[in-house]
């Protein structure tokens, strides 16, 4: 796409954003019998059943165009204009909600909470991106995801990011993810959506430090592509697990690759494995031995970051508010009687005792203890992993996709001079 | 190194979005939450325009009572209820009779015969020595009396509980009631969410009757028929607002109405017709968050607001005509 053409895109969703950033976050004073109306809520209302489907047909047939277009058709162009439909449609029109990244959390709430049951359409869209993308790849991020289409069209000028700091930065989503998942599964928070940068830009409202949040994320994409897609989406986590083992990934090359080089630069996330260099042949019998040093790392690793993360819970469950509310109030008995606490008077109201919400709180803290334990070593794993496939040698003829990492969006095919 | 600026960029971005994150992590913990901005700051309805205030406050009475609840004013003396007992005051604070109760008064009328005391449940009947007469005990277990009034020898008991006014002969026999329904759509009946029911008769001997939930002052026959109302939803000062106002209201010897309200406490003076006219005592005259004040008017027009908060009586006098 033409230069101008995503300055001018960046631009208008800049002015967009403060425009939100202009909007009150509160409602203006009730003028009885004086014309007040009802605002609109910030966060989406309810929609109909009809609706819900709707949108998980929607988001079937945009699934199945981008796998189309990746792999088969093989066009950038209209990838593009897929992504610029689904940035329209699931942004701004569905208020980015509900998307595929945020139901991680509907999962883990439905799983670890008898109480609250995850409807149909949610379901459905955190199933079906992984199950397209166990086919075709991430075609998900390349066409049918709107935080993904929003950062891929303000792409300026990407650097390319050297390997330790791609690795190092690689490793946030993990956490993002273990972290989203245990706030979840406690009841805590939904902190993927709450920090989801993008939200308030396409609801056109957000407080002003998410409006901060989401023009640094789009100012960064200029020069980082896809900065929330590579170093922070947790659900590209299970993605690029998924991507791992897709049986019909967009390949560089229609036919065998001829070695140009033309589409060794042409991506902007890095994704692209280069063939095999001579030198590290050689090397081999040192990785033989670092294999197995880290192979049997990895149970320290898990044992001691899981220590690590129970040793830790206290500190971490107080992210909860019951939790956090029970160690204020036996902390500062004094906020008893602060009439501005919302918190503390809607638990005074509630006519709870202090000894049922300690109770609470304790059932939830030892739930962090146990999660904790399960995320720090789920973290070990990761790392010990990372480390492991630092030294795991394969042999690479052609310029082909890192499956894991691929967005699948077409960019390197224009690059390749071989035609079928 | 290349593209330093842009690295340079990247990293000041990086900050800004881990400090944006660590802010909002940290600032919606209860105790570091900011005031509620969904709250309705009431305040601005409080301020009010200084050239609307028809009255000078010109004396106060301390009175004895830790829970006043009721006032009358008839032949130059102020009637006061409240706790157990019953004070009859004189316009310079002097205490010139106590009457003792077995229970707490809800409020007092004072005819020119008798002294009606309204209880909770019951009325009691003194004669003008404080002396008891009668015990009115044919109310209901869900009655709250919270006004009286008397007229053409009928008297007139609100009852709160019931939503309904209870009309008696002078000597207690039931007479039968007014609920104020009527065959026209606008008059829904009494809509009393909480223990403010107020009645009185005017110098036209008239029956007005408070509808709180309307915001509205309804004009009943004798025999229960509406006659006329009219009503005034505002929060601004020409109007009543919230629940149940005005509270309590009186009448002026012209026919005009004092009202006075709960929540922005305000003392006002209507019309006859209904218009607004101009204010008695300002929001910034009481406390905040207390009892509305109960009324009373002399024959002269002054008008005594009884201060459930600051325990007193206090006077109002019209501010002379420029």
């Amino acid at each position: 796409m033409n230069k101008w053409i995503k300055i001018s895109l960046l631009f208008t969703l800049l002015f967009y954003s403060l425009a939100g950033m202009t909007q009150k976050q509160r409602f203006p004073k009730p003028e009885f019998g004086t014309g007040y109306h009802q605002p609109t809520p910030i966060t989406p209302e309810p929609r109909a059943l009809a609706l819900e489907y709707t949108d998980v047909f929607v988001l079937l047939v945009v699934l199945s165009l981008a796998s189309w277009l990746a792999v088969r058709k093989r066009s950038r162009k209209w990838m593009v204009w897929l992504s610029l439909f689904t940035l329209l449609y699931f942004g701004f029109y569905r208020d980015g909600c509900i998307c595929s990244i945020g139901s991680i959390q509907n999962v883990a709430l439905t799983i670890f909470d008898p109480g609250y049951a995850i409807s149909v359409s949610t379901l459905l869209f955190f199933l079906l991106p992984l199950l397209f993308t166990l086919y075709f790849g991430r075609t998900f991020c390349a066409g049918a995801c709107s935080l993904g289409a929003i950062q891929d069209l303000i792409i300026i000028k990407p650097l390319s990011l050297p390997e330790w700091l791609r690795k190092t930065l690689g490793l946030i989503p993990y956490l993002y993810l273990t972290i989203a998942v245990l706030f979840a599964a406690t009841g805590t928070d939904f902190i993927i959506c709450r920090y989801d940068p993008f939200v308030g830009i396409f609801r056109m409202d957000a407080a002003f430090h998410m409006i901060v949040l989401g023009i640094a994320f789009l100012l960064m994409g200029m020069f980082v592509a896809r900065p929330y897609c590579r170093f922070l989406c947790p659900y590209g986590v299970l993605l690029s697990w998924m991507s791992k083992f897709s049986k019909w990934h967009l390949t560089i090359s229609p036919a065998a690759c001829i070695q140009c080089k033309l589409c060794s630069d042409s991506c902007p996330f890095d994704a692209i494995d280069l063939p095999t260099d001579e030198k590290q042949v050689k090397h081999r019998i040192w990785g033989v031995n670092r294999f197995l040093v880290y192979l049997l790392l990895i149970p320290i690793w898990v044992l001691s970051l899981g220590f690590a993360g129970s040793k830790a819970h206290t500190w971490i469950s107080k992210a909860n508010p019951k939790v956090y509310l029970a160690e204020l109030l036996i902390s500062k008995p004094e906020v008893h009687n602060d009439e501005k606490n919302l918190d503390v008077q809607a638990f005074l109201s509630s006519g709870k005792s202090m000894e049922i919400l300690v109770n609470e709180a304790t059932i939830i803290r030892h739930k962090f203890y146990i999660g904790c334990w399960l995320a720090g070593g789920f973290m070990g794993f990761v790392i010990g992993m990372s480390l492991l496939n630092q030294v795991i040698f394969r042999t690479k003829s052609d310029y082909e996709p890192d499956k894991s990492n691929c967005y699948s969006c077409a960019r390197c095919i224009s690059y390749c001079p071989v035609k079928k | 190194m290349k593209n330093k600026g842009i690295v340079f960029f990247l990293i000041i971005l990086a900050i800004v979005i881990v400090t944006v994150v660590t802010y909002d992590y940290y600032s919606s913990k209860p105790d570091e939450l900011p005031a509620n901005p969904y709250a309705l700051d009431a305040d601005p309805f409080a301020r009010i325009d200084t050239s609307l205030i028809m009255f000078n406050e010109s004396r106060d009475l301390a009175i004895n009572f830790s829970e006043p609840s009721g006032m009358c004013f008839q032949d130059g003396k102020i009637f006061v209820v409240g706790d157990q007992k019953m004070q009859i005051i004189e316009p310079s604070g002097k205490l010139i009779k106590e009457v003792p109760f077995d229970q707490k008064p809800t409020c007092v009328f004072v005819s020119q015969k008798n002294i009606f005391i309204g209880f909770r449940k019951s009325v009691s009947v003194l004669n003008s020595d404080g002396l008891k007469i009668a015990d009115w005990n044919t109310f209901s277990d869900s009655t709250v009396i919270t006004s009286i009034a008397e007229k053409s020898e009928m008297v007139f008991v609100a009852d709160a509980g019931k939503r309904i006014v209870r009309k008696f002969t002078l000597q207690g026999k039931p007479m039968g009631e007014i609920a104020g329904k009527s065959g026209n759509d606008q008059i829904h009946g009494f809509i009393i969410p909480s223990p403010y029911f107020e009645l009185a008769v005017n110098p036209d001997g008239e029956l007005w009757i408070v509808n709180p939930g309307k915001h509205s002052l309804e004009n009943y026959t004798l025999n229960g028929e509406l006659r006329t109302w009219w009503k005034a939803t505002s929060v601004r000062v020409e109007g009543f607002s919230g629940c149940c106002n005005p509270a309590y209201f009186a009448f002026l010897p012209d026919g005009c109405f004092v009202t006075s309200e709960k929540g922005t406490i305000r003392v006002k003076i209507y019309k006859p017709s209904g218009e607004f006219l101009g204010i008695v005592a300002a929001p910034s005259k009481f406390k905040e968050n207390s009892h509305a004040p109960d009324l009373a008017v002399d024959n002269q027009g002054n008008i005594y607001v009884l201060d459930m908060d600051r325990k007193m009586v206090r006077l109002f006098v019209r501010k002379e005509k420029r």
